[in-house]
């Protein structure tokens, strides 16, 4: 008897002729061997099919062609560098200057360009002033 | 026609995962996965100005087996690395370096091990088969042989699965 051994995997895939199936069908029918064979490949091919699908890492997908950023976001990325130079100016002005009391921050601002981490149509970036710059 | 993602972009989105896991399933190790995929895109990005209409699959899978190829090759051009007998285990033989590799296996069940020891062109089909969903048709594009061989890989691989995983 032949045994259409390497029908099987096609069968199992839907992959085999119509006349190759009827073939397929009748044979196994008689033919206890290549029965157990169907069985054992069908148990690795579920097995195989099993294994879990895996998430693309983040950042697996190279850099893009250089993407035009929208204004808006450009000027809140500005806005949040400004706000940050400010936070350390008021900072060291507060540590380091000769009279903390004297200074406005209106002056610190003007001064510095801290205004416009003042406005709030640049997010949510704020000054901290210490309470000795206020204060005084 | 078939229609074909337009964008770079959009066949990193669409189709991305599965080179991973190809690879992922190839290669048995998450950094070879890594950069297997990396590569993939940048040839696919360099490639769609020049993509004439046909099998989009078959020209995406092509390109991912070339990758993973010249790969091995390149591997196995370097002085220190290893000599395999053949193309295999991502260019890697039967040393302390293949324990290694091993190791690394972060989901590495019993199938997955079985999975990297069949020989390559078997490994290949079935999980172009299994785990990408390719049809026979279409896995026969990609690796460029008839459809006749690709059936007796894949029945093949898997009953050397089953022998590995007895």
């Amino acid at each position: 008897m032949i045994h259409p051994s390497e029908m099987i995997s096609a069968y199992l895939d839907g992959e085999l002729s119509w006349s190759e199936h009827s073939q397929l069908v009748d044979h196994l029918e008689r033919c206890g061997r290549c029965t157990a064979e169907l069985e054992q490949v069908q148990r690795v091919r579920a097995a195989v099919r099993s294994l879990p699908v895996l998430e693309l890492p983040e950042g697996i997908v190279p850099e893009a062609d250089p993407v035009v950023v929208p204004l808006r976001r450009q000027k809140g990325l500005w806005a949040g560098v400004a706000a940050a130079i400010a936070v350390i100016v008021v900072a060291i002005a507060a540590l380091v200057g000769p009279d903390p009391g004297s200074v406005s921050i209106d002056e610190l601002s003007s001064r510095f360009g801290a205004r416009v981490s003042l406005d709030p149509a640049f997010g949510p970036a704020k000054v901290v002033v210490p309470p000795a710059v206020i204060d005084g | 026609m078939e229609s074909i993602p337009l964008t770079w972009e959009e066949v990193a989105r669409v189709y991305g995962r599965k080179i991973y896991n190809f690879a992922y399933r190839l290669t048995g190790n998450p950094d070879d996965a890594h950069d297997l995929v990396q590569e993939v895109l940048l040839r696919v990005r360099r490639g769609l100005a020049s993509y004439q209409p046909g099998s989009f699959e078959g020209w995406l899978w092509r390109i991912t087996r070339n990758a993973f190829l010249d790969e091995v090759r390149r591997r196995n051009r370097r002085p220190t690395s290893p000599l395999p007998d053949e193309v295999d285990r991502w260019g890697i033989a039967s040393s302390e370096a293949a324990d290694v590799e091993y190791s690394r296996i972060s989901l590495g069940d019993d199938i997955q091990k079985a999975l990297l020891e069949l020989p390559y062109e078997f490994r290949e089909s079935v999980v172009l088969c299994d785990v990408v969903g390719l049809s026979y048709e279409e896995i026969a594009r990609a690796v460029a042989v008839p459809i006749g061989t690709v059936r007796s890989r894949i029945h093949r691989g898997r009953r050397m699965l089953k022998e590995l995983l007895e």
